[in-house]
Protein backbone atom coordinates (compact mmCIF):
# COMPACT_ATOMS: atom_id res chain seq x y z
CA UNK A 1 0.00 0.00 0.00
CA UNK A 2 1.28 3.54 -0.80
CA UNK A 3 1.46 5.76 1.85
CA UNK A 4 -0.99 8.50 0.53
CA UNK A 5 -3.43 4.87 0.57
CA UNK A 6 -2.27 4.78 4.34
CA UNK A 7 -3.19 8.19 5.00
CA UNK A 8 -6.36 7.68 3.48
CA UNK A 9 -7.23 4.85 5.60
CA UNK A 10 -5.50 5.71 9.27
CA UNK A 11 -5.79 9.43 9.53
CA UNK A 12 -4.02 9.36 12.75
CA UNK A 13 -0.85 9.18 10.80
CA UNK A 14 -1.06 12.41 9.85
CA UNK A 15 0.06 13.83 12.95
CA UNK A 16 3.24 11.84 12.48
CA UNK A 17 4.24 13.24 8.87
CA UNK A 18 3.42 16.63 10.07
CA UNK A 19 5.68 17.08 12.17
CA UNK A 20 8.51 17.29 9.53
CA UNK A 21 6.57 20.66 8.34
CA UNK A 22 7.27 21.67 12.09
CA UNK A 23 10.83 20.60 12.06
CA UNK A 24 11.45 22.63 8.77
CA UNK A 25 10.00 25.71 9.90
CA UNK A 26 12.24 25.63 13.52
CA UNK A 27 15.07 25.12 11.31
CA UNK A 28 14.56 28.15 9.64
CA UNK A 29 13.70 30.24 12.48
CA UNK A 30 16.85 29.07 14.82
CA UNK A 31 19.16 30.09 12.00
CA UNK A 32 16.93 33.05 10.66
CA UNK A 33 17.38 34.60 14.33
CA UNK A 34 20.72 34.24 14.90
CA UNK A 35 22.26 36.40 11.53
CA UNK A 36 22.42 33.49 9.07
CA UNK A 37 21.72 33.69 5.70
CA UNK A 38 20.17 31.24 3.66
CA UNK A 39 21.17 30.37 0.14
CA UNK A 40 19.40 27.96 -2.49
CA UNK A 41 22.31 25.85 -3.69
CA UNK A 42 21.93 24.35 -7.41
CA UNK A 43 20.47 20.75 -7.69
CA UNK A 44 21.80 20.05 -11.06
CA UNK A 45 25.62 20.34 -11.48
CA UNK A 46 28.02 20.14 -13.78
CA UNK A 47 31.22 18.82 -11.34
CA UNK A 48 29.90 17.24 -7.97
CA UNK A 49 32.40 17.40 -4.89
CA UNK A 50 34.48 14.22 -5.25
CA UNK A 51 33.31 11.55 -3.09
CA UNK A 52 34.30 8.00 -3.41
CA UNK A 53 31.89 6.96 -0.88
CA UNK A 54 29.34 8.18 -3.00
CA UNK A 55 27.27 7.48 -6.64
CA UNK A 56 25.91 10.27 -8.15
CA UNK A 57 23.21 10.28 -10.49
CA UNK A 58 24.23 11.26 -13.76
CA UNK A 59 21.79 12.92 -16.23
CA UNK A 60 22.27 14.81 -19.36
CA UNK A 61 21.58 18.66 -20.25
CA UNK A 62 21.54 19.77 -23.69
CA UNK A 63 21.36 22.89 -25.09
CA UNK A 64 19.25 24.54 -28.10
CA UNK A 65 20.85 22.34 -30.50
CA UNK A 66 20.94 19.98 -28.67
CA UNK A 67 24.56 19.77 -28.09
CA UNK A 68 24.60 17.04 -25.04
CA UNK A 69 26.54 18.09 -21.57
CA UNK A 70 27.34 15.70 -18.58
CA UNK A 71 24.98 16.68 -15.41
CA UNK A 72 25.21 15.33 -11.83
CA UNK A 73 22.43 15.78 -9.21
CA UNK A 74 24.10 17.50 -6.25
CA UNK A 75 24.98 15.24 -3.19
CA UNK A 76 25.69 17.55 -0.90
CA UNK A 77 25.63 21.89 -0.95
CA UNK A 78 28.79 21.79 0.43
CA UNK A 79 30.78 23.02 -2.22
CA UNK A 80 28.16 25.88 -3.69
CA UNK A 81 28.35 27.01 -0.18
CA UNK A 82 31.72 27.12 0.46
CA UNK A 83 32.12 29.31 -2.84
CA UNK A 84 29.66 31.97 -1.14
CA UNK A 85 31.45 31.45 1.65
CA UNK A 86 35.11 32.07 -0.46
CA UNK A 87 32.94 35.14 -1.55
CA UNK A 88 31.87 36.78 1.35
CA UNK A 89 28.88 35.74 2.53
CA UNK A 90 29.41 35.11 6.27
CA UNK A 91 27.53 32.81 8.70
CA UNK A 92 24.93 31.38 6.16
CA UNK A 93 23.12 27.69 5.77
CA UNK A 94 21.07 25.71 3.07
CA UNK A 95 17.90 23.30 3.54
CA UNK A 96 17.78 21.14 0.55
CA UNK A 97 17.39 18.27 -1.45
CA UNK A 98 20.33 16.35 -2.16
CA UNK A 99 20.50 13.03 -3.99
CA UNK A 100 22.93 9.67 -3.51
CA UNK A 101 22.75 6.64 -5.75
CA UNK A 102 23.05 2.68 -5.07
CA UNK A 103 21.81 3.53 -1.31
CA UNK A 104 18.13 0.88 -1.47
CA UNK A 105 17.57 -1.66 1.00
CA UNK A 106 18.49 0.36 3.84
CA UNK A 107 16.01 2.12 6.63
CA UNK A 108 18.67 5.09 6.92
CA UNK A 109 18.54 6.11 3.18
CA UNK A 110 16.06 7.38 0.72
CA UNK A 111 17.22 8.17 -2.93
CA UNK A 112 16.53 11.76 -2.36
CA UNK A 113 17.21 13.24 0.92
CA UNK A 114 16.88 16.76 2.62
CA UNK A 115 19.88 17.90 4.00
CA UNK A 116 20.78 20.95 6.11
CA UNK A 117 24.08 22.28 5.96
CA UNK A 118 25.46 25.67 8.05
CA UNK A 119 28.73 27.16 8.07
CA UNK A 120 30.28 29.88 10.50
CA UNK A 121 33.23 31.70 9.76
CA UNK A 122 36.04 32.43 12.07
CA UNK A 123 35.02 29.61 14.65
CA UNK A 124 36.71 26.04 14.86
CA UNK A 125 34.08 23.12 15.38
CA UNK A 126 33.46 23.02 19.10
CA UNK A 127 31.19 26.32 18.08
CA UNK A 128 29.16 24.01 15.67
CA UNK A 129 28.76 21.39 18.27
CA UNK A 130 27.17 23.75 20.69
CA UNK A 131 24.89 24.84 17.68
CA UNK A 132 24.10 21.08 17.37
CA UNK A 133 22.84 21.08 21.09
CA UNK A 134 20.96 24.21 20.47
CA UNK A 135 19.20 23.03 17.84
CA UNK A 136 18.08 20.04 19.11
CA UNK A 137 16.89 21.65 21.94
CA UNK A 138 15.01 24.17 19.79
CA UNK A 139 13.34 21.47 18.33
CA UNK A 140 9.54 21.74 19.20
CA UNK A 141 8.76 18.45 18.92
CA UNK A 142 11.08 18.15 22.01
CA UNK A 143 9.31 18.46 25.26
CA UNK A 144 10.42 18.59 27.89
CA UNK A 145 13.92 17.54 26.83
CA UNK A 146 13.33 13.89 26.37
CA UNK A 147 12.86 11.44 23.79
CA UNK A 148 11.42 8.63 23.51
CA UNK A 149 13.42 6.71 20.97
CA UNK A 150 12.79 3.11 20.07
CA UNK A 151 12.31 2.08 23.74
CA UNK A 152 15.08 4.26 24.82
CA UNK A 153 14.46 7.45 26.64
CA UNK A 154 17.09 10.27 25.52
CA UNK A 155 18.18 13.20 27.28
CA UNK A 156 18.45 15.93 25.19
CA UNK A 157 19.48 19.16 26.88
CA UNK A 158 23.21 20.39 26.92
CA UNK A 159 25.71 19.62 27.34
CA UNK A 160 25.56 16.36 25.30
CA UNK A 161 28.12 13.22 25.93
CA UNK A 162 31.68 14.37 24.29
CA UNK A 163 33.83 11.64 23.10
CA UNK A 164 36.57 10.99 20.79
CA UNK A 165 37.28 8.38 18.24
CA UNK A 166 40.33 6.85 20.63
CA UNK A 167 38.60 6.57 23.85
CA UNK A 168 35.94 4.88 21.62
CA UNK A 169 37.49 2.56 20.58
CA UNK A 170 39.36 2.49 23.68
CA UNK A 171 35.98 1.92 25.74
CA UNK A 172 33.93 -0.17 23.61
CA UNK A 173 36.07 -2.36 21.21
CA UNK A 174 39.08 -2.77 23.88
CA UNK A 175 41.29 -0.88 21.14
CA UNK A 176 43.88 1.29 22.25
CA UNK A 177 45.43 4.24 19.75
CA UNK A 178 48.35 2.54 19.71
CA UNK A 179 46.81 -0.18 17.21
CA UNK A 180 44.08 1.67 16.07
CA UNK A 181 46.58 4.11 14.10
CA UNK A 182 48.13 1.67 12.43
CA UNK A 183 47.19 -0.63 9.72
CA UNK A 184 49.03 -3.57 10.23
CA UNK A 185 48.51 -4.09 13.77
CA UNK A 186 44.73 -2.73 13.44
CA UNK A 187 44.31 -5.80 11.17
CA UNK A 188 45.69 -8.01 13.79
CA UNK A 189 43.46 -7.10 16.33
CA UNK A 190 40.60 -7.28 14.50
CA UNK A 191 41.39 -10.79 13.36
CA UNK A 192 41.74 -11.84 17.42
CA UNK A 193 38.04 -10.59 17.14
CA UNK A 194 37.47 -12.57 14.55
CA UNK A 195 37.29 -10.28 11.76
CA UNK A 196 38.32 -11.03 7.92
CA UNK A 197 40.84 -8.65 7.40
CA UNK A 198 42.11 -10.06 3.89
CA UNK A 199 42.37 -7.43 1.64
CA UNK A 200 40.13 -4.77 3.72
CA UNK A 201 41.64 -1.15 3.60
CA UNK A 202 42.66 0.44 7.03
CA UNK A 203 39.16 2.09 6.26
CA UNK A 204 36.89 -0.53 6.21
CA UNK A 205 38.27 -3.07 8.94
CA UNK A 206 37.90 0.52 11.27
CA UNK A 207 34.76 1.63 10.02
CA UNK A 208 33.61 -2.37 10.45
CA UNK A 209 34.62 -2.21 13.95
CA UNK A 210 33.59 0.78 14.35
CA UNK A 211 29.94 -0.48 12.90
CA UNK A 212 29.52 -3.72 15.12
CA UNK A 213 30.60 -2.59 18.60
CA UNK A 214 30.63 0.84 18.65
CA UNK A 215 27.51 2.87 17.23
CA UNK A 216 24.85 0.78 18.71
CA UNK A 217 26.23 1.90 21.67
CA UNK A 218 25.81 5.48 20.84
CA UNK A 219 23.47 8.22 22.11
CA UNK A 220 21.12 5.94 24.09
CA UNK A 221 20.75 7.95 27.11
CA UNK A 222 22.17 11.03 25.93
CA UNK A 223 23.11 12.14 22.55
CA UNK A 224 26.65 11.64 21.99
CA UNK A 225 29.42 13.86 20.09
CA UNK A 226 32.17 11.57 18.82
CA UNK A 227 35.35 14.15 17.74
CA UNK A 228 39.07 13.77 16.54
CA UNK A 229 39.10 11.22 13.70
CA UNK A 230 41.76 9.85 12.34
CA UNK A 231 43.01 11.94 9.51
CA UNK A 232 42.83 8.29 6.83
CA UNK A 233 39.16 9.81 7.32
CA UNK A 234 39.85 13.41 7.69
CA UNK A 235 37.18 14.11 4.12
CA UNK A 236 37.27 18.23 4.37
CA UNK A 237 38.06 18.46 7.90
CA UNK A 238 41.61 20.08 9.04
CA UNK A 239 44.36 18.41 10.54
CA UNK A 240 45.08 19.09 13.96
CA UNK A 241 48.28 21.10 14.02
CA UNK A 242 49.51 19.74 17.36
CA UNK A 243 48.62 16.11 16.73
CA UNK A 244 49.19 15.17 12.98
CA UNK A 245 47.14 11.58 13.11
CA UNK A 246 43.79 13.43 13.67
CA UNK A 247 41.35 15.53 11.94
CA UNK A 248 38.94 18.45 13.46
CA UNK A 249 35.63 16.17 12.39
CA UNK A 250 32.78 15.61 14.69
CA UNK A 251 29.92 13.29 14.38
CA UNK A 252 26.51 12.91 16.46
CA UNK A 253 24.60 10.55 17.36
CA UNK A 254 21.21 9.90 19.18
CA UNK A 255 19.59 6.87 19.92
CA UNK A 256 22.23 4.67 17.92
CA UNK A 257 21.55 7.31 14.46
CA UNK A 258 24.32 9.02 12.34
CA UNK A 259 22.34 12.25 12.40
CA UNK A 260 25.85 15.02 11.37
CA UNK A 261 28.86 15.16 10.35
CA UNK A 262 31.29 18.52 10.68
CA UNK A 263 34.29 19.66 10.48
CA UNK A 264 36.67 22.72 10.70
CA UNK A 265 36.92 23.43 7.40
CA UNK A 266 40.19 22.41 5.07
CA UNK A 267 40.86 25.83 3.53
CA UNK A 268 44.27 24.59 2.01
CA UNK A 269 43.35 24.88 -1.46
CA UNK A 270 47.02 22.50 -2.60
CA UNK A 271 45.69 19.80 0.08
CA UNK A 272 41.58 20.25 -1.22
CA UNK A 273 42.94 19.46 -4.54
CA UNK A 274 45.82 16.29 -3.67
CA UNK A 275 42.46 14.94 -1.88
CA UNK A 276 39.75 15.15 -5.03
CA UNK A 277 42.26 13.49 -6.85
CA UNK A 278 42.93 11.01 -4.64
CA UNK A 279 38.79 10.87 -4.31
CA UNK A 280 38.97 10.82 -8.44
CA UNK A 281 41.53 7.62 -8.78
CA UNK A 282 39.56 5.59 -5.87
CA UNK A 283 35.86 6.56 -7.89
CA UNK A 284 37.77 5.13 -11.01
CA UNK A 285 39.04 1.89 -9.35
CA UNK A 286 36.03 0.93 -7.75
CA UNK A 287 34.24 1.64 -11.22
CA UNK A 288 32.00 3.95 -9.93
CA UNK A 289 30.18 6.87 -12.41
CA UNK A 290 33.41 8.85 -13.27
CA UNK A 291 32.58 13.08 -13.37
CA UNK A 292 35.34 16.00 -13.30
CA UNK A 293 36.37 17.69 -10.19
CA UNK A 294 35.02 20.80 -9.53
CA UNK A 295 37.95 23.40 -10.35
CA UNK A 296 35.76 26.46 -10.05
CA UNK A 297 35.91 25.51 -6.24
CA UNK A 298 39.63 24.86 -6.24
CA UNK A 299 39.73 28.31 -8.17
CA UNK A 300 37.26 29.67 -5.01
CA UNK A 301 39.94 28.53 -2.47
CA UNK A 302 42.60 30.24 -4.17
CA UNK A 303 40.61 32.96 -3.86
CA UNK A 304 40.53 33.01 -0.15
CA UNK A 305 38.18 30.96 1.71
CA UNK A 306 38.03 32.36 5.58
CA UNK A 307 38.16 30.12 8.48
CA UNK A 308 35.12 28.76 8.86
CA UNK A 309 33.40 25.18 10.76
CA UNK A 310 30.27 23.74 9.28
CA UNK A 311 27.71 20.55 9.72
CA UNK A 312 25.68 18.35 7.22
CA UNK A 313 22.78 16.86 9.10
CA UNK A 314 20.26 14.43 7.68
CA UNK A 315 16.67 15.84 8.49
CA UNK A 316 15.04 13.06 7.66
CA UNK A 317 16.71 11.38 10.22
CA UNK A 318 15.52 14.75 12.81
CA UNK A 319 12.20 13.46 11.53
CA UNK A 320 12.99 10.22 12.49
CA UNK A 321 13.64 10.56 15.97
CA UNK A 322 11.08 12.93 16.30
CA UNK A 323 8.35 10.46 15.13
CA UNK A 324 9.97 7.26 16.48
CA UNK A 325 10.08 5.65 13.65
CA UNK A 326 13.31 3.48 12.76
CA UNK A 327 12.66 3.39 8.94
CA UNK A 328 13.00 6.57 6.97
CA UNK A 329 10.21 5.76 4.45
CA UNK A 330 7.59 6.65 7.84
CA UNK A 331 8.63 10.29 7.07
CA UNK A 332 8.10 11.02 3.72
CA UNK A 333 4.77 10.96 2.12
CA UNK A 334 6.55 9.89 -0.94
CA UNK A 335 9.54 7.36 -0.24
CA UNK A 336 11.59 6.19 -2.90
CA UNK A 337 10.00 2.40 -2.60
CA UNK A 338 7.12 3.85 -3.11
CA UNK A 339 7.56 5.53 -6.44
CA UNK A 340 10.26 2.74 -7.57
CA UNK A 341 8.56 -0.71 -5.81
CA UNK A 342 9.91 -1.96 -2.68
CA UNK A 343 13.57 -4.16 -2.67
CA UNK B 1 28.62 -24.91 0.46
CA UNK B 2 29.37 -22.92 -1.89
CA UNK B 3 31.13 -19.44 -1.25
CA UNK B 4 28.83 -16.27 -1.83
CA UNK B 5 29.56 -12.41 -0.91
CA UNK B 6 27.54 -9.86 0.43
CA UNK B 7 25.76 -9.16 -2.95
CA UNK B 8 23.81 -12.17 -2.92
CA UNK B 9 22.49 -12.34 0.36
CA UNK B 10 18.52 -13.00 0.64
CA UNK B 11 16.66 -13.01 3.53
CA UNK B 12 15.93 -16.51 4.90
CA UNK B 13 18.78 -17.89 3.57
CA UNK B 14 21.37 -19.93 5.72
CA UNK B 15 24.89 -18.77 5.98
CA UNK B 16 28.49 -20.08 8.30
CA UNK B 17 29.28 -17.23 10.71
CA UNK B 18 31.99 -18.20 13.15
CA UNK B 19 31.72 -21.69 12.06
CA UNK B 20 28.29 -22.10 13.00
CA UNK B 21 24.78 -22.21 10.55
CA UNK B 22 23.40 -18.62 10.79
CA UNK B 23 19.98 -17.78 9.35
CA UNK B 24 19.75 -14.18 7.28
CA UNK B 25 16.91 -13.14 9.43
CA UNK B 26 17.06 -9.39 7.87
CA UNK B 27 20.14 -6.98 6.31
CA UNK B 28 20.59 -3.61 5.52
CA UNK B 29 23.35 -1.66 3.47
CA UNK B 30 24.77 0.90 5.07
CA UNK B 31 27.51 3.87 4.78
CA UNK B 32 28.62 5.55 7.71
CA UNK B 33 29.56 8.59 7.27
CA UNK B 34 32.32 9.66 4.53
CA UNK B 35 33.15 5.63 4.74
CA UNK B 36 32.24 2.33 2.04
CA UNK B 37 29.61 0.36 2.44
CA UNK B 38 28.80 -2.41 4.71
CA UNK B 39 25.67 -4.58 5.38
CA UNK B 40 24.04 -5.26 8.64
CA UNK B 41 22.87 -8.30 9.28
CA UNK B 42 20.33 -9.32 11.59
CA UNK B 43 21.70 -14.04 12.07
CA UNK B 44 20.28 -16.52 13.96
CA UNK B 45 22.41 -19.28 14.84
CA UNK B 46 20.90 -22.51 14.05
CA UNK B 47 22.25 -24.42 17.19
CA UNK B 48 21.18 -22.05 20.36
CA UNK B 49 18.42 -19.92 18.24
CA UNK B 50 20.02 -16.97 19.63
CA UNK B 51 20.17 -13.91 17.05
CA UNK B 52 22.59 -11.13 16.61
CA UNK B 53 23.57 -8.38 14.49
CA UNK B 54 26.69 -8.46 12.42
CA UNK B 55 28.10 -5.98 9.62
CA UNK B 56 30.01 -7.25 7.01
CA UNK B 57 32.08 -5.18 4.79
CA UNK B 58 30.40 -5.05 1.19
CA UNK B 59 31.53 -7.90 -0.47
CA UNK B 60 33.03 -9.83 1.87
CA UNK B 61 32.58 -13.24 0.71
CA UNK B 62 30.81 -15.84 2.70
CA UNK B 63 30.37 -19.40 2.83
CA UNK B 64 26.36 -20.52 2.12
CA UNK B 65 25.34 -23.51 3.75
CA UNK B 66 22.81 -25.75 2.14
CA UNK B 67 19.95 -26.24 4.34
CA UNK B 68 17.41 -28.85 3.03
CA UNK B 69 13.51 -28.77 4.17
CA UNK B 70 11.68 -32.13 4.64
CA UNK B 71 7.95 -32.69 5.64
CA UNK B 72 8.24 -33.79 8.59
CA UNK B 73 4.65 -34.52 10.84
CA UNK B 74 4.11 -33.06 14.58
CA UNK B 75 3.23 -36.46 16.89
CA UNK B 76 3.83 -35.21 20.71
CA UNK B 77 5.65 -33.16 23.15
CA UNK B 78 7.55 -34.35 25.89
CA UNK B 79 8.74 -31.48 28.01
CA UNK B 80 10.68 -29.49 26.25
CA UNK B 81 11.50 -31.75 23.22
CA UNK B 82 9.14 -31.81 20.45
CA UNK B 83 8.65 -34.84 18.41
CA UNK B 84 8.37 -35.23 14.68
CA UNK B 85 8.13 -37.61 11.84
CA UNK B 86 10.13 -37.88 8.58
CA UNK B 87 6.90 -38.07 6.26
CA UNK B 88 9.04 -40.14 3.43
CA UNK B 89 11.92 -42.33 5.95
CA UNK B 90 8.77 -42.33 8.78
CA UNK B 91 12.26 -41.41 11.13
CA UNK B 92 11.94 -39.79 14.53
CA UNK B 93 13.32 -36.49 14.69
CA UNK B 94 13.49 -34.62 18.46
CA UNK B 95 13.64 -30.92 18.56
CA UNK B 96 14.65 -28.96 21.67
CA UNK B 97 11.67 -25.90 21.63
CA UNK B 98 13.94 -23.29 21.31
CA UNK B 99 14.78 -24.47 17.27
CA UNK B 100 10.97 -24.20 16.93
CA UNK B 101 10.54 -20.67 18.51
CA UNK B 102 7.60 -18.85 18.96
CA UNK B 103 5.66 -21.15 16.80
CA UNK B 104 5.50 -24.38 19.07
CA UNK B 105 2.06 -22.46 20.23
CA UNK B 106 0.33 -23.49 17.01
CA UNK B 107 1.89 -26.87 17.19
CA UNK B 108 -1.04 -29.51 17.03
CA UNK B 109 -0.85 -33.21 16.66
CA UNK B 110 -0.41 -35.13 13.10
CA UNK B 111 -0.39 -31.70 11.61
CA UNK B 112 2.38 -31.99 8.14
CA UNK B 113 5.09 -29.04 8.62
CA UNK B 114 8.09 -28.10 6.80
CA UNK B 115 11.57 -28.71 8.29
CA UNK B 116 15.36 -27.43 7.90
CA UNK B 117 17.82 -30.04 8.27
CA UNK B 118 21.54 -29.48 8.17
CA UNK B 119 23.91 -32.31 8.72
CA UNK B 120 21.14 -34.86 9.02
CA UNK B 121 19.50 -32.68 11.82
CA UNK B 122 16.78 -30.50 12.55
CA UNK B 123 18.18 -27.20 12.69
CA UNK B 124 14.53 -25.03 12.46
CA UNK B 125 11.01 -24.71 11.12
CA UNK B 126 10.29 -23.21 7.89
CA UNK B 127 7.14 -20.99 9.08
CA UNK B 128 3.99 -21.50 6.94
CA UNK B 129 2.39 -18.22 5.44
CA UNK B 130 -0.72 -19.14 7.61
CA UNK B 131 -2.07 -21.77 10.11
CA UNK B 132 -5.01 -22.82 10.20
CA UNK B 133 -6.58 -23.57 13.68
CA UNK B 134 -9.99 -23.64 15.71
CA UNK B 135 -10.92 -21.49 18.32
CA UNK B 136 -11.85 -23.21 21.29
CA UNK B 137 -12.90 -20.15 23.74
CA UNK B 138 -14.02 -16.83 22.75
CA UNK B 139 -16.26 -14.37 24.95
CA UNK B 140 -19.38 -13.92 22.67
CA UNK B 141 -20.56 -11.21 24.57
CA UNK B 142 -17.11 -9.14 24.57
CA UNK B 143 -17.54 -5.60 23.58
CA UNK B 144 -14.19 -5.68 22.81
CA UNK B 145 -11.86 -2.44 22.81
CA UNK B 146 -13.59 -0.07 19.95
CA UNK B 147 -10.95 2.53 19.92
CA UNK B 148 -8.46 0.01 18.88
CA UNK B 149 -10.56 -1.05 15.82
CA UNK B 150 -12.92 -3.62 17.56
CA UNK B 151 -11.11 -6.53 18.75
CA UNK B 152 -11.28 -8.86 21.40
CA UNK B 153 -8.93 -11.98 22.25
CA UNK B 154 -9.63 -15.73 21.68
CA UNK B 155 -7.94 -19.19 22.97
CA UNK B 156 -6.97 -21.45 20.03
CA UNK B 157 -7.38 -24.91 19.87
CA UNK B 158 -3.50 -25.56 20.39
CA UNK B 159 -3.78 -22.96 23.57
CA UNK B 160 -2.69 -19.64 21.72
CA UNK B 161 -4.42 -16.67 22.71
CA UNK B 162 -4.57 -14.17 19.53
CA UNK B 163 -5.99 -10.79 18.72
CA UNK B 164 -9.28 -11.26 16.55
CA UNK B 165 -12.20 -8.83 15.34
CA UNK B 166 -15.45 -9.20 17.61
CA UNK B 167 -17.64 -11.34 15.09
CA UNK B 168 -15.49 -14.17 15.38
CA UNK B 169 -16.88 -17.36 17.68
CA UNK B 170 -16.24 -20.31 19.53
CA UNK B 171 -15.99 -23.28 16.45
CA UNK B 172 -14.69 -20.76 14.18
CA UNK B 173 -12.18 -22.17 11.82
CA UNK B 174 -9.29 -18.52 11.74
CA UNK B 175 -6.35 -18.34 9.89
CA UNK B 176 -3.40 -16.62 11.69
CA UNK B 177 -0.28 -15.00 10.10
CA UNK B 178 2.56 -17.08 12.52
CA UNK B 179 5.24 -14.35 12.02
CA UNK B 180 3.29 -11.48 13.16
CA UNK B 181 0.69 -13.45 15.05
CA UNK B 182 -1.90 -11.32 13.22
CA UNK B 183 -5.70 -12.41 12.07
CA UNK B 184 -5.91 -12.84 8.58
CA UNK B 185 -9.36 -14.49 8.09
CA UNK B 186 -12.09 -16.63 8.92
CA UNK B 187 -12.22 -19.96 6.93
CA UNK B 188 -15.43 -21.15 5.59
Amino acid sequence: MKTWQRLKKQPELWKRYFLREQVIRDIREFFHTRGFHEVETPLLLKNPPAESYVDVFRTTLYDRHRNPTDAYLATSPETSLKKLLAAGIGNCFALTKSFRNMETQSRLHNPEFTILEWYRTGVAYEKIMSDCEDLLKALSGVSGQKLRYQGNIIDVSPPWDRMTITEAFSRFAGINSHDLYDVKRLAGAARKKGYRTDGATWEQIYNQIFLNEIEPKLGLRKPVILYEYPAAVAALARIRKDNPLVAERFEFYIGGLEMGDAYTELIDWREQESRFKREMKEIERLGKTVYDYDQDFIQALKSGLPDCSGIAVGVDRIVMLLADVNDIAETLFFPGKDLFGAE
Amino acid sequence: MATITTADFRKGMFIEFKNEPHQILDFQHVNPGKGSAFVRTKLKSLKSGRVQEFTFKSGESVVEVSVETREMQYLYREGDVFIFMDNRTYEQYHVQSGLIGDFVKYLRANDTHQLLIHNDSVVGIRLPKKVRLTVTEADAGAKGNTATGATKVVTLETGARVTVPLFIREGDIIAIDPETNSYLERSA
